[in-house]
């Protein structure tokens, strides 16, 4: 079973190439705003190490989020574009899930955060499980302030991994046993192993899966205040 | 036998998902799925709706238009797609998805200036519009006149400086109560009214060759308020009609000014206003008045489409030009710049 796997949800992005969940090649950046550039270089460069051509492929894993949209669609599109050219499945994967996997060891709770702008990141708690990791709660766009009051909610000793770096100091501090840990970005070669496990179990998303995660509703501002919301001629609208 | 190129083009710089099949000028299918609807409540395109609209729609029409023009993805000689100028994050969709596509499918990659894709639109219909050619571009985020001295050699005569004419078409529409998008919206109301009841500014009539807007729109907003207050409010067709005719007026003067100084013998357009009925009609007067011959595509073509990309795409093909592999969009980008 050989997948290519597309993470673009973070101000990092990464391809692998695995078989099996055994990683092939990879490839990583980190640039926020480079998602597009580095994509199809990226997978060229891990077809050319692994010796693989793109009808090799069974499998195409991609990363829906939660994170910025603009970079998740560029993933997403990506992965659409060679599954459609070679005619295979897709996974779908979460960043949060992808960062928890990574974490995962000993007894904590693990909060990923992800930066999802405006102030704010998407998190949920993971427990660590023989083999894996279960997500243990809801997944929530919250403010520092926010995140705060989910982590000190639990008893259990916190291990917070993703961008914390980007939130203040002060959100952490005399949080009952709260350790700050790795991995800062999610990254494709975790996605290999989901992938492997959901194809097992042919556990492919349909069509309407692969979109990214939105947590909140679109930004609809138009810039038109200078005009008034009423008509002069009332019922006038087709 | 042909030797034309059989190009897959993609098109999502704005509202419109657009995806065709085109052989050579040759359109072989073309399938579009508007946002008009999404948008409507807004009064306006909304970039984030677009963006997410765009990640549906286009893999279903990639299908949809390969199959109804009986092609296969091997068959295809090249994957053409929107590079800008566009909204960032809708012309992202296209761009990615194309370029993943031109690459597992081992063929070659051309990312095309939404401009040149309605500069070539005609073409598709009409083997007799070919260079030199004045075209008019007029939509809702463009608008601007191009000297076409042959394909691939584009020269920006002038553009708007404020508004785009859709845009401004909208915001009128969106102040009167007309509902969106405002084009067609001011196109039905103005039906029966006087085009010059009401005269409204045209500007810049100092700059031959540009446009702008924003005083025909503070003109109509004032003066109907100030009717409003003094209970006098003129009818609504009067008023859409004069618009219109005020639009139509600049759009249509400046396009002879720059077929005057080019002496062109050919004019075209493209952008969903010239599918506005009193431009076209206005545009065919004047054209025949001075035995100019005009090319204006059906509506159909003259909105977004992925046909109009594709069919640049032939001529970059033709001349050998790819894009590469590390190219991002170009969501600022000029045509001659
Ligand atoms: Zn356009």
């Amino acid at each position: 079973m050989k997948a290519l796997a597309i993470e673009t949800a973070t101000a990092a992005s990464s391809v692998a190439l695995g078989e099996d969940g055994e990683v092939a090649a990879m490839a990583l950046r980190v640039d926020r705003r480079g998602h597009v550039e580095f994509l199809v270089p990226a997978i060229d460069f891990c077809f050319t190490r692994a010796g693989w051509t793109p009808d090799d492929l069974d499998l195409v894993a991609v990363d829906v989020g939660p994170g910025p949209f603009t970079g998740i669609r560029a993933g997403i599109s990506a992965a659409q574009g060679i599954a459609a050219a070679v005619g295979v499945p897709i996974v779908t994967t979460s960043s949060l899930t992808v960062l928890a996997l990574r974490a995962a060891t000993g007894h904590r709770q693990i909060w990923p955060v992800v930066d999802v702008r405006r102030g704010e990141v998407a998190t949920a708690p993971f427990r660590p499980v023989p083999g894996g990791v279960v997500r243990d709660g809801a997944t929530e766009v919250v403010t520092p302030g926010g995140l705060r009051a989910l982590i000190d909610s639990r008893p259990t000793e916190a291990l917070v991994v993703g961008d914390w770096r980007a939130l203040p100091d002060s959100v952490f501090s005399g949080i009952h046993g709260t350790k700050m840990g790795r991995p800062r970005y999610p990254a494709a070669d975790v996605m290999l192993e989901i992938a492997a496990m959901r194809a097992q179990q042919q556990d492919f998303a349909t069509p309407e899966e692969v979109r990214p995660l939105y947590l909140r509703e679109p930004d609809t501002a138009i810039n038109w205040s200078d005009f008034r919301e009423e008509g002069m001629w009332p019922g006038a609208a087709s | 036998m042909t030797t034309e190129p059989l190009i897959l083009g993609i098109e999502t710089s704005c509202d419109e998902t657009g995806v065709a099949v085109v052989e050579g000028f040759g359109v072989r299918s073309s399938v579009l799925s508007s946002q008009t609807e999404a948008h409507a409540r807004f009064g306006g395109v909304v970039p984030e709706v677009a963006a997410r609209a765009h990640v549906e729609a286009l893999r279903p029409l990639v299908h949809l238009a390969l199959a109804r023009a009986g092609v296969h993805s091997d068959d295809l000689d090249g994957i053409a797609v929107t590079q800008g100028p566009g909204l960032a994050g809708a012309l992202m969709v296209g761009f990615s998805f194309a370029k993943a596509l031109a690459w597992s499918l081992g063929k070659p990659f051309i990312g095309i200036d939404h401009m040149e894709g309605h500069l070539v639109a005609p073409r598709l219909e009409d083997a007799d519009y070919a260079p030199p050619a004045i075209v008019l571009l007029a939509s809702g985020g463009h608008s601007q006149i191009v000297h076409v001295r042959a394909w691939g050699d584009y020269e920006v005569l002038g553009e708007t400086i404020d508004d785009a004419a859709g845009e401004a078409f909208d915001k009128l529409a969106r102040f009167m109560g007309l509902g969106y998008p405002g084009g067609p919206a001011i196109d039905v109301a103005s039906d029966g009214g006087d085009p010059d009841a009401i005269r409204y500014p045209r500007a810049l009539r100092d700059r031959p060759f540009d446009f702008s807007f924003s005083g025909l729109k503070t003109s109509v907003v004032t003066s109907l308020q100030k009717a409003k207050e003094a209970g006098d409010v003129p009818p609504l067709p009067d008023v859409a009609a004069s618009i219109q005719e005020a639009i139509v007026d600049v759009l249509v003067d400046k396009t002879f000014n720059a077929v005057e100084h080019t002496g062109a013998g050919a004019v075209a357009g493209g952008g969903g206003v010239l599918a506005n009925r009193r431009l076209r009609a206005r545009l065919d007067e004047e054209a025949a008045a001075r035995g100019v011959d005009l090319h204006l595509p059906t509506p159909a073509l003259c909105t977004d489409n992925g046909a109009m990309i594709a069919g640049a795409a032939t001529i970059h093909l033709r001349a050998g030009r790819t894009t590469e592999w590390h190219a991002d969009v170009r969501p600022g980008q000029r045509l001659d710049g």
